[in-house]
């Protein structure tokens, strides 16, 4: 089972005329992606290996149904395209540009919430249900990565997650639904907002949560789970724990100063709500396995 | 990108936000004559990007124009900073400081107005110890400031009423604007004085900008001074993530979060960071210039980690072992190169005369094992 994609899902895809947008579009129909079709403005009337090519997504959806967009589209031009996207109706929404505007991605993620849609991203290499379909950038031939099992994992982080991913696979597990919500300092979904699908889902026994210093992401889920409002195990992996406070290391979102958003203050907060939390990549599993008492 | 208090009153003059009589000055001998301007009386300020500058002595109080060249001299003569200019201001007469800020609310994706009747003082201390006293008013972007909200503010800074009141008002207003218009992650005025008369004066300002947005900010450059090292201005103006440490292990790894992962690895390891260089994302072919960087260091061993998906690893093992035959490295290379084409790039390394790893834990117990025995 799987959460937000799966081969039931209708998917256009904005910039499928691009290099990268090609490219991976290729990969996510190869794993099963149900791509219905793809806008580029000025391109109308061509195909990606079969897939029609519309102006705009009024366009596009005057021939096809869609419920799920997938956008390859430069930083400067997100704000639009995820604009675009929410006025067609449009729920579920990838962007994996990294460098939008700041100020914009606070427009982003008010009028996705004033839509009651999900948009993921930005800088998120997107989200895989394993062996299933895919809405952005996943290695998933590598096997000992993305294995399909019963493990949801969302993540910040993109090369982090292939490692931690590796480590779930490693102790016996694979994956449900791997969710990126992104490494910036504005994601337009949250990890708190993320863990009712998880909930929901029959097929996922636990989650896997990838942080990191910055931010208030990690402490809203160990509310979650103190207030009872998420009741499956939960396994968080917390990078930046020696990091010195008031440098920005690593993602855009990865600061700490002023005693907030530190990786202790999560790693505390965690463990008080009852979530296991590995101080290494490698105690991920151990941790999973006792969690699950497998 | 942090700007100069010097160009952040430029930003909030340029709006209408009364800011207090100021010459820039680079020598002594203008900061006399400044100082002679401004009728003696007056602060003298270091342009600085470091906070608490009052508290580090970077802001005096100068009586008469001698003393300012006096007190420039010495500012300008520092070595534990560098120090290029210095702002001269007037001297306000203030009875009240109050405290404005605006910022980003990523849970609520919207503008975050914050205003304390108590100014002058740090507001993140203020936050932990008295957080009643901050008022926080958001904004939504797309409709904009509000009249009521800015009443709100106002009322929250404890000026409403008269002309005072008029005048703060104005202030949020155009602080507003400012942030708006620059595409600001902060716009702060900390403190903003009331004087004797009821005027409101921007006594300090802050403004940072996005650097998402500085290809639409024109007019600001970084220099030297907005790094702590040269080797860290150096791979910035090449767009390459590095940051500066003094310790044995230099890393030259892809991936945000798995380069500070690295680095907790090596702190709990026992080891310790020379640098952090992350040359992942539009970064993974330029192996070489990542390399160079990286053995600007007093370093023991380098140690290569990736996971790539779209940075990939047979690109990036061509890449690193390019580099070590063209630079030559004197100390000992670990790799953990892993990810999209990975058997490539296992088969490059070990052409190479490299031991490739896999495991990320053992490449750093690898690395830490290699500098202690250096030691001994």
């Amino acid at each position: 089972m799987s959460v937000y994609i799966t081969r039931e899902n209708k998917v256009l895809i904005q910039g499928m005329t691009g290099q990268e947008g090609s490219y991976w579009t290729r990969h996510m129909r190869d794993l099963g992606t149900n791509v219905v079709f793809g806008v580029t403005p000025g391109k109308e009337g061509q195909d990606v290996d079969g897939v029609p090519v519309f102006h705009s997504i009024v366009n596009g959806i005057k021939a096809f149904e869609a419920d799920t967009a997938m956008l390859f589209v430069p930083p400067k031009f997100t704000k639009d395209a995820v604009f675009e996207a929410l006025d067609a109706g449009i729920k579920k929404i990838v962007t994996v540009a990294e460098g939008v505007p700041l100020q914009e991605m606070l427009q982003i993620r008010k009028a996705a919430l004033s839509c009651g849609a999900m948009v993921l991203g930005g800088n998120t290499s997107g989200v895989i249900s394993a062996g299933e379909a895919m809405l952005g950038m996943f290695p998933y031939w590598i096997d000992r990565v993305y294995k399909p099992g019963t493990i949801g994992v969302m993540t910040r982080s993109g090369s982090l997650t292939n490692e931690v991913t590796a480590e779930v696979v490693k102790a016996g597990f694979g994956l449900s639904t791997l969710i990126g919500v992104g490494g910036d300092q504005v994601p337009f979904t949250r990890f708190v907002e993320v863990l009712p699908l998880y909930q929901a889902d029959p097929g996922t026994k636990a989650v896997v949560m990838v942080g990191e210093l910055g931010g208030s992401m990690e402490e809203e889920v160990a509310e979650a789970i103190a207030a009872g409002f998420f009741t499956k195990p939960l396994v968080a992996f917390i990078g930046g724990r020696t990091a010195p406070e008031g440098k920005r290391m690593g993602h855009a979102g990865a600061i700490a100063g002023g005693g907030r958003g530190t990786a202790k203050g999560k790693v505390e907060l965690l463990e008080k709500a009852g979530a296991g939390v590995a101080k290494r990549p490698s105690e991920v599993g151990p941790l999973l396995r006792q969690a699950l008492g497998t | 990108m942090k700007l100069f208090e010097y160009q952040a009153k430029e930003a909030f003059a340029a709006a209408g936000i009364p800011v207090p009589k100021s010459r820039l000055v680079t020598d002594p001998a203008q900061a006399r004559a400044a100082a002679d301007e401004l009728g003696g009386h007056c602060v003298v300020k270091a342009q600085v990007l470091t906070g608490g500058r009052g508290k580090a002595g970077l802001i005096k109080l100068a009586g008469s124009a001698a003393e300012a060249e006096a007190l420039s001299a010495s500012l300008l003569g520092e070595t534990r900073q560098i120090i290029t200019r210095l702002l001269i201001e007037e001297a306000v007469d203030f009875k009240r400081e109050v405290y404005l800020s605006i910022t980003v609310d990523a849970v609520a994706g919207k503008a975050l107005i914050m205003a304390s009747a108590d100014g002058g003082v740090d507001i993140e201390h203020l936050a932990a110890t008295a957080p009643e006293k901050i008022a926080r008013v958001l904004v939504d972007l797309d409709q904009g400031l509000q009249a009521f909200q800015i009443k709100n503010v106002v009322f929250a800074l404890g000026l409403a009423g008269g002309e005072t009141g008029k005048q703060a008002a104005a202030v949020v207003k155009n602080l507003y604007a400012v942030f708006r218009k620059h595409d600001a992650e902060l716009a702060e005025i900390n403190p903003l004085f009331v004087t004797a008369d009821g005027s409101v004066v921007a006594g300090d300002g802050k403004l940072i900008i996005d650097d998402n947005s500085l290809s639409r900010q024109a007019g600001y450059e970084l220099t030297r001074e907005h790094f702590d090292s040269d080797t860290e201005f150096e791979a910035a103006q090449d767009g390459i993530p590095y940051l500066q440490f003094d310790g044995d292990i230099s890393l030259m790894c892809a991936g945000a979060g798995l380069t500070t992962t690295v680095f907790d690895l090596i702190n709990y390891e026992g080891g310790s960071v020379a640098n952090y260089l992350e040359f992942g994302g539009p970064n993974y072919r330029r192996a070489k210039r990542a390399m160079e960087l990286c053995l600007k260091n007093d370093c023991k061993v380098l140690l290569v980690v990736t996971f790539g998906t779209i940075a990939r690893a047979d690109v990036m093992a061509e890449g690193v072992v390019e580099a070590m035959n063209e630079l030559k490295p004197r100390v000992p290379i670990i790799t953990c190169i892993r990810g999209t084409n990975e058997e490539e790039a296992t088969a490059t390394l070990r052409k190479a005369g490299l031991e490739p790893m896999f495991d990320t834990e053992e490449a750093v117990r690898k690395a830490v094992a290699l500098c202690a025995g250096g030691k001994s």
